[in-house]
């Protein structure tokens, strides 16, 4: 039991340190992504290709002044931040990050807590997540701020709606909520991926985790081409940066939820072992996010909702009906 | 002066004029363009440049020297006038560098307008060139032979205004012309030419260096850059320069001058004048008007404490020491002071003059004189008395010369120091080396010849019976004669009266003898003021005799110093630093601006720390006394300019109002004669006062000058000794134009108090010993 | 790069397309219809498919457009107006200007000022010459008014300094002298159009 807490406690930090690096490596990647598609060079000159560009970053983030509006709801104000950021690393614990593998002769599976309900967990989680912007939006006394947290309730709670529909056939399939049953239950290969069987579950999955992570064509609750910044307008420094850590980290939680539910998992990928079978395909979601985003122009906030509710959730609907038949015959 | 005035159409537009005006100037007065080269307005037609063709009647003729007949049609330009006109000026840049970059007058070039207003786009005529030299004519004059092109503007103004003529045309040795050219070119063009490659400007006397005043007006009527300053040479482009309107503050006739300033260099922004310019056309400037103007008070300073010294000591002075270097308004604030405070007010320029005024006025019934300077340009008959005229005021003389070779005039010269140069002015003219004092003989002369016999008292009638001609020096047999030469066709008379006359031991005696003049001959009579603003201070100034108590020197020797010299203890601003009115010897009261900053304190300054000043200076101007004839006008509303008919447009007249009319009564005439060596109170030409020595360009010392044989005698350094009143140790300096005995000691120097020395006289007895 | 090479220098293709927009469908139907077509010909992905092109190009065919501006500069026009340059004659090295002072006057925004003199040559000399480059906005016209050609704009664009009226002297700007042979004519604001022969009369010589 001693061991358990302690593999635990090792694992969560363990989490929270590389994931908050890859958040910051998240930032590094973006930058040169973007500039590569408009053919620019993107950060050079802080270190080796610019990689210390991060630390630059981390510096300023850390030094920059922290201040609250005087109008401000101090407390809620100030803890806003750490909800976005506490939520997107909790809803990481009952994600398997990689095969179970052998270290010193101990097994560890790299799964904090590898609970039954677990893709319920994570759901439910980053539908919490929902409280960071909303709060923040709302204690800072500002217009743009409230129009942001306006936006922020009805982009999340709506696109929660069309994430778990979507969810439901490959659930019904697999019949079990653990991330690692689903795991196991491509095992077969690539013919076994979820994503053969339910390509429109995958699809309105993959829209909504843009709309569920903020990400540009649905990142309408900062978009400051109309809101400034939406719900982050009066946050600086740090404060503003866990934000940024969160928006990050719920990236890659969705994409190793998309690999996980419908590519297969860590399986094996013919010559390639698991792990990096499943790090390859997190790449992928990742680079497919900024891809998106270089691509593809921000959408109005009306016709998200129409979006959402006349075109997805009917999908969605319909796509587990058709599934439920299918399963019954 | 007939008012029989004619009409001539010009281009359409009718002109009245007088008859027998040139074209020329007819078109100039009232504004019609004729394009011009070699004309000046005031002096003779030169014809060299044969640009101003016109057609009068249908007749080619030269618009300078054709004159005006009634009904007269005339059109400036046709197309063969412009041929002719455009083949001129293809011919003058034939070999005048067009390197127009490094050339002084770049910008103000009239070669450089006419090619460019008769659009010469194409060059069809060549020729050789000849190689001239370029050379320092003088201490102040550079001429660059190689740019002349030989309108002889120069020597027309030489000759016909200033008097010296000393430049004239000499042989270039230019190649001769190609005689097909004749056949083929415009005929004027081709006339031209030919000149154009005989002849070049050197100094009339044969060497390479001119002998004149160094007056400096052949540079500023030069069209191109062939005559120069030689301190402005390359100092400053035209388009540069910020002109200031202003008065020469030199001499009384306080001629219209522009100051020209900028910047002095890149490393020293303060502002500095570079050069003063004139209206050539209207007014004739001599060398300190022109060269002397960098005598500003450069270094002055604000320095509270100063004021408070200066307000005090004037306000317990026993007398302010002063010269006639000041402006109208800065007289009146003495004035104010001396009302307010009994100070004394001591004036050796000018007291002698305003007292010989006061005779007059009394003589007369009008408190100035009748004529001015500006009126007798058009008389054919001048008469000088009491005035060295070459030295005291050139104006004066400027105007003895352009009558006697304009108006085909005729002169009598009165004054004992002999003058080399006034006889070289014309074909008529007398002169007469009087004895010292004895200018009441020349006056009843003057009376004997011309004067309605019937209108003069018993007294002055009894003298008529002395031979004058002879007690004037003169040689009474050929006297008739000759003057009955001179009197051929003379229709206007005018009579100049000199400083002597004020300095006279009689002036009482003469200025009676001067109103008698005024009254009984049909002579236009104007005086010369001693000094810059003589007139001013004489009208606005109550003078004293002597000083007394604690002496404050105003730009003059005294106790405590008040100086635009910048050597004092307070510092005021000079002339080219203060705004201000001057009256001149036309009795006009004329602009003066400030070319320079001025960062110390004014007169003004003093005045408000005593409580009574104005907050400008020139709040004074419209303060000036109008029993004196003065106008109730703001400085501003003064004009500053002349007129396009010549007339002058500066600053207003002064009112010559009427005073009770005494009557004449003259004392008896028995100066004695002086004996023995005999000094002359006289500035070289070019020096006025402080101011003018104080300017770089001016170079005349301060030192006794004489007459060649004289000198020579006398030796390099010379102890004038005179008597009671003091001695002063000179050198001696040669003056060609100089003849006879009598030296000259200047008086430009306050410091060395010569007015002192001489007392209430211009002669003194002196003894002279070598030293 | 010379006048010529810059002439063929791609500056704007005007390759511009129009779009055939359809009008805005109106009806639920017609609104319906397009989602539909757009949704299943898949014009959204034609974004994603220009992008990625884009990147490849960047990445692999070495059409990156970033110039590392201090490390490489772009090629400027020789009409291009920087910072002047003083000529000299190639023949005898002597610096150009003549102090003829038509660039002082020229200056609208009143930056250039030059002294002279006259020299023991009887020539006039500059003693002085100074463009204040905090004032100066580069018209270009003190090297079109130039009749000498003397003051002519150079390639240095780099004015930044620490004090905001930068000042430079004559010598600064001046050809240095063991340079002389490197000075390349001025092609460009001011200078002889290369026809210039052909809109100019001879003048005849007699010599």
């Amino acid at each position: 039991m001693d061991g358990y807490i302690i593999g635990t406690v090792i694992k969560a930090i363990l989490i929270l340190a590389v994931i908050s690096a890859l958040a910051g490596f998240g930032t590094y990647i973006e930058r040169k992504v973007l500039a590569f598609v408009q053919r620019r060079l993107g950060p050079m000159h802080v270190g080796p290709f610019g990689l210390l560009q991060i630390l630059a970053d981390g510096i300023k983030l850390f030094t920059k002044e922290d201040f609250i509006p005087s109008g401000a709801n101090r407390i809620v104000f100030m803890i806003a931040p750490a909800i976005t950021a506490a939520t997107a690393f909790i809803a990481l614990a009952a994600v398997p990050l990689l095969p179970e593998f052998e270290i010193f002769g101990v097994t560890i599976k790299p799964i904090v807590s590898d609970l039954n309900i677990g893709l319920l967990f994570v759901i439910a989680m980053m539908g919490v997540g929902l409280y960071g912007p909303l709060l923040a939006g709302m204690a800072q006394e500002n217009k743009w701020g409230i129009i942001g947290s306006a936006r922020t309730a009805i982009q999340f709670l709506s696109y929660e709606v069309v994430t778990g529909l979507s969810l439901l056939a490959p659930i019904m399939m697999v019949g079990s909520l653990s991330l690692i049953d689903f795991n196991e239950y491509q095992a077969g290969g690539i013919g076994n991926w979820i994503v053969w069987t339910q390509p429109l579950a995958f699809i309105l999955f993959l829209i909504s985790g843009f709309a569920e992570t903020n990400r540009t064509p649905f990142d309408l609750l900062e978009n400051e081409a109309e809101v400034i910044s939406g719900y982050a307008t009066e946050y600086s420094g740090m404060r503003w940066g866990m934000f940024f850590i969160g928006e990050y980290a719920n990236m890659i939680t969705i994409g190793f939820l998309a690999a996980l539910i419908f590519l297969g998992g860590f399986n094996p990928l013919g010559f390639i072992p698991g792990g990096i079978a499943i790090i390859l395909k997190v790449s992928f979601f990742f680079f497919l996010m900024l891809w998106v985003r270089s691509a593809w122009p921000h959408i109005r906030p009306d016709q998200l909702m129409w979006l959402c509710w006349k075109v997805l959730m009917p999908l969605a609907v319909i796509n587990i009906l058709v599934t439920g038949i299918v399963m019954m015959v | 002066m007939s008012e029989n005035l004619i009409t001539v159409t010009i281009d359409g537009i009718e002109c009245k004029a007088k008859e027998g005006e040139y074209l020329l100037n007819i078109a100039r007065a009232n504004d019609i363009f004729i394009p011009a080269i070699c004309y000046l307005t005031r002096c003779s037609p030169t014809l060299a440049c044969r640009i101003c063709l016109v057609e009068a009647d249908g007749k080619r003729v030269y618009a300078c020297n054709a004159k005006a007949k009634d009904g007269m049609n005339i059109v400036t330009q046709t197309e063969e006038i412009l041929e002719e006109r455009k083949a001129i000026m293809q011919v003058y840049d034939v070999n005048h560098p067009l390197q127009c970059g490094v050339c002084d007058q770049h910008g103000e070039c009239e070669l450089q307008n006419y090619t460019l207003e008769l659009a010469i786009d194409t060059q069809e005529y060549a020729i050789a060139d000849t190689k001239r030299e370029v050379k320092d004519w003088s201490s102040v004059l550079h001429y660059d032979a190689g740019l002349c092109i030989v309108c002889e503007r120069c020597v027309t103004v030489c000759k016909d205004m200033i008097g010296d003529a000393a430049i004239k045309t000499g042989p270039r040795g230019g190649d001769k012309l190609d005689k097909e050219l004749k056949e083929s070119m415009p005929k004027d063009a081709y006339a031209m030419w030919n000149k154009l490659q005989k002849s070049i400007i050197v100094p009339s006397n044969g060497t390479d260096h001119t002998n004149c005043s160094d007056c400096g007006e052949c540079t500023a009527v030069c069209p191109v850059g062939a005559l120069t300053e030689r301190d402005f040479i390359y100092k400053a482009n035209p388009w540069d320069l910020r002109e200031v309107p202003s008065a020469c503050a030199h001499c009384s006739s306080a001629c219209h001058i522009y100051y020209e300033t900028r910047s002095e260099s890149i490393s020293n922004p303060e502002e500095k004048i570079f050069r003063v310019k004139n209206e050539w056309n209207y007014q004739t400037l001599c060398g300190a008007g022109r060269f002397g103007y960098d005598y500003e008070n450069r270094d002055a300073k604000r320095d509270p404490d100063a004021l408070v010294r200066a307000a005090e000591t004037v306000k317990s002075a026993g007398t302010i020491k002063f010269n006639s270097m000041i402006t109208n308004e800065e007289a009146l604030m003495l004035q104010t002071i001396k009302e307010k405070f009994g100070v004394k007010l001591v004036n050796n320029e000018v007291k002698p003059f305003q007292e010989f005024l006061k005779h007059y006025a009394k003589a007369a019934g009008h408190m100035l004189y009748k004529d001015s300077f500006a009126d007798m340009r058009e008389c054919d008959f001048i008469i000088s008395v009491g005035s060295k005229l070459r030295n005291d005021n050139p104006a004066a003389r400027y105007l003895f010369n352009n009558i006697q070779k304009m108006n085909k005039g005729a002169g009598i010269y009165f004054h004992p120091v002999g003058d080399t140069l006034i006889p070289t002015f014309g074909k008529s003219i007398m002169t007469f080396e009087h004895k010292p004092h004895d200018e009441e003989y020349a006056l009843l002369l003057i009376l004997k010849l011309f004067g309605d016999h019937e209108k003069l008292p018993e007294s002055v009638k009894e003298k008529f019976n002395e031979d004058l001609v002879a007690r004037l020096g003169g040689d009474s047999e050929s006297f008739e004669a000759t003057f009955e030469k001179m009197m051929k066709k003379k229709e206007s008379f005018a009579l100049m009266v000199g400083e002597d006359l004020y300095y006279h031991p009689k002036a009482a005696n003469l200025a009676k003898l001067v109103a008698l003049v005024e009254e009984s001959t049909e002579f236009k009579v104007a005086f010369i003021p001693p000094k810059s603003n003589a007139l001013g201070v004489a009208l606005i100034c109550d003078l004293d005799q002597e000083c007394e108590g604690v002496v404050v020197g105003y730009n003059e020797p005294g106790d405590f110093k008040i100086s635009a010299l910048g050597d004092g203890e307070f510092d005021i601003p000079a002339m080219n630093q203060q705004e201000g009115t001057i009256t001149n010897m036309n009795k006009r009261v004329v602009v003066l601006n400030a070319a320079l900053d001025y960062n110390g304190y004014t007169l003004n300054d003093i005045m408000n720390k005593l409580g009574l000043g104005e907050s400008l200076t020139v709040d004074w101007t419209s303060k000036l006394p109008l029993n004196k004839g003065y106008q109730v006008a703001r400085f501003d509303d003064l004009p500053d300019g002349f007129k396009n008919d010549m007339s002058e447009n500066r600053g207003y007249l002064l009112a010559n109002l009427s005073v009770e009319r005494e009557e004449i009564e003259l004392e008896e005439f028995n100066e004695k004669a002086l004996e023995g060596d005999i000094a002359y109170r006289c500035n070289p030409q070019r020096q006025f006062n402080d101011f003018s020595d104080k300017a770089h360009q001016i170079f005349e010392k301060f030192a006794l000058y004489a007459s060649p044989e004289r000198a020579e005698e006398l030796g390099e350094r010379v102890r004038v000794d005179f008597g009671e009143s003091g001695a002063i140790e000179l050198p001696v300096e040669v003056d060609e134009r100089i003849s006879g005995e009598i030296v000259e000691v200047p008086d430009f120097k306050s410091a060395y108090g010569v007015y002192d020395l001489f007392g209430q006289n211009r002669y003194a007895e002196v003894k002279i010993t070598k030293v | 790069m010379d006048l010529e090479n810059l002439k063929d220098r791609n500056i704007g293709e005007q390759k511009y397309r129009m779009l055939d927009l359809e009008p805005t469908p109106t009806t639920g139907w017609g609104k319906f219809k397009r989602v539909l077509r757009r949704s299943v010909k898949l014009e959204l992905l034609v974004g994603l498919k220009v992008t990625i092109r884009e990147m490849f190009k960047a990445l692999f065919m070495g059409e990156m457009h970033t110039v590392k501006y201090p490390f490489e500069k772009l090629p400027i026009s020789p009409r291009y107006r920087a910072i002047h340059e003083m000529k000299r004659l190639l023949e005898s090295g002597h610096y150009r200007c003549i102090g003829c002072g038509l660039c002082e006057k020229i200056c609208i925004s009143d930056c250039i000022r030059m002294d002279t003199r006259y020299d023991e040559n009887q020539r006039k000399e500059v003693s002085e010459y100074t463009i204040n480059f905090g004032r100066c906005i580069f018209c270009g016209y003190c090297a079109e008014v130039c009749p000498e050609l003397a003051i002519v704009h150079g390639g240095r664009y780099e004015t930044a300094s620490e004090q905001r009226a930068s000042f430079s002297l004559f010598e600064d700007m001046l050809t240095p002298i063991d340079k002389l042979k490197e000075q390349k004519e001025y092609p460009g604001f001011g200078a002889v159009s290369p026809n210039a022969d052909e809109n100019i009369k001879p003048t005849p010589l007699a010599y």
